[in-house]
């Protein structure tokens, strides 16, 4: 109730994370020697609006490859996306544990929109994964297909990314 | 590739980041010896290292569809990024204090520091949270308009001053400075108020907020 007024307003100046810990992350660098009260508050509200832009692009993601669910692939994306956060945090991600992807990391930066494929044209995945003669039987002929044609693709990788991921509803 | 991309980051051309990095796994490892020997030390070393995964959870998940969820691992993996931006934007501000043969952190070299990491649309977010945030600090100490600003700048100080002293009597303090190998331990008594992770109503974190103002009273002198 607060935090929505805060959002809303913006009147309220309540943290949302724990001014120790913040102060115990900042002083994990040894150069670090004192920090004043409002520093410490914009560490943390910087942090806060860095956390709602993470958040909001790889909700972005998951959208975008029709997902309810967050996970790791759609932040890996996410940070892709953004020069500035990619360059201090894409070697800090996990490395994919998936082989099935190893054509995103050869690309130099992730797509904002995946174009749909010309009409009768197939993606290279699906001579892979894709063996059912239903996909096959939709794919010479039927236009209004095309779109969900060129993203079924990308859905078998998700469905292997996430199976391992337990699902937690907190 | 590090080195590059800090490079480009700094348009002056300094190479503050590539000398950030070791210094940064290095207090990391010291961190972790230190923690693994300290006994007295019961906080777990991942959980000193990341922000809360709940507040991580709860905030993600304003942003997020309703009907969207968050996947266990995900939280995780947002957890440690947000915790790496702290300890970036905190390096990129450290070095300037160093640089200018200055001891303290303030918001102004916070606020250079994101836009010098390349956050400018935080900035004036930012500068909005922290007038609201003096004008709140200043209502409660009493203190007119024309001088709040140049008052607090002093009062600062003098609180530091103040939680340094205080911290020399503090044994929770003392054994966080001696096995982190830092003189000055940056914490504040009145920060074990917050240590809660969930905060249990707007009113008793107003409580909290005029005992920590209540606990530099001297600001009154």
């Amino acid at each position: 109730m607060v935090m929505a007024d805060e959002e809303e307003n913006g009147v309220s100046i309540q943290l949302e994370f724990p001014k120790g810990r913040v102060k115990k992350i900042m002083a994990l660098d040894k150069d670090v020697k004192r920090v004043s009260s409002e520093a410490l508050f914009l560490v943390s509200r910087s942090t806060e609006l860095f956390l709602q832009f993470l958040a909001e692009k790889s909700a972005q993601v998951a959208i975008e490859k029709k997902r309810k669910t967050v996970n790791l692939e759609h932040i890996r994306v996410a940070v892709k996306r953004h020069q500035p956060t990619r360059d201090f945090l894409l070697d800090e991600l996990p490395p994919p544990s998936q082989a099935a992807k190893p054509d995103k990391p050869t690309q130099p930066a992730g797509r904002p929109k995946l174009d749909p494929a010309p009409r009768g044209t197939r993606c290279i995945d699906q001579f892979f994964r894709k063996p059912e003669p239903e996909n096959t039987a939709q794919a010479p002929g039927q236009p209004p297909e095309n779109p969900a044609q060129a993203q079924s693709p990308e859905n078998p990788d998700q469905d292997q990314a996430q199976s391992p991921v337990p699902v937690d509803e907190s | 590739m590090e080195d590059e991309s800090h490079n480009n980051i700094l348009p002056n051309g300094f190479n503050t980041g590539s000398t950030e990095s070791p210094c940064l796994k290095t207090s990391t490892m010291t961190t972790q010896h230190n923690n693994n020997n300290n006994h007295q030390n019961h906080s777990n070393k991942e959980q000193d290292r990341f922000l809360p995964i709940a507040n991580v959870g709860r905030i993600m998940k304003k942003v997020i569809p309703p009907n969207g969820k968050i996947s266990k691992d995900a939280k995780e993996t947002v957890q440690e990024c947000v915790s790496e931006f702290i300890s970036f934007v905190t390096g990129e501000a450290s070095d300037k204090c160093q640089r200018e043969k200055r001891k303290t952190i303030n918001g102004d070299d916070v606020i250079w520091a994101i836009t010098t990491l390349g956050f400018e649309d935080y900035v004036e977010p930012l500068k909005t949270y922290l007038q609201k945030y003096k004008e709140i600090e200043g209502e409660k100490l009493n203190i007119p308009k024309q001088l709040r600003s140049e008052q607090r700048l002093h009062q600062h100080q003098q609180n530091h001053n103040n939680n340094h002293d205080e911290n020399n009597n503090q044994p929770f303090n003392g054994a966080y400075a001696s096995s982190n190998l830092i003189s000055q331990p940056p914490y504040v008594p009145t920060d074990q108020k917050f240590s809660l992770p969930f905060s249990p109503n707007s009113i008793q974190n107003q409580l909290r907020q005029q005992e920590q103002i209540d606990s530099v009273g001297h600001w009154y002198e």
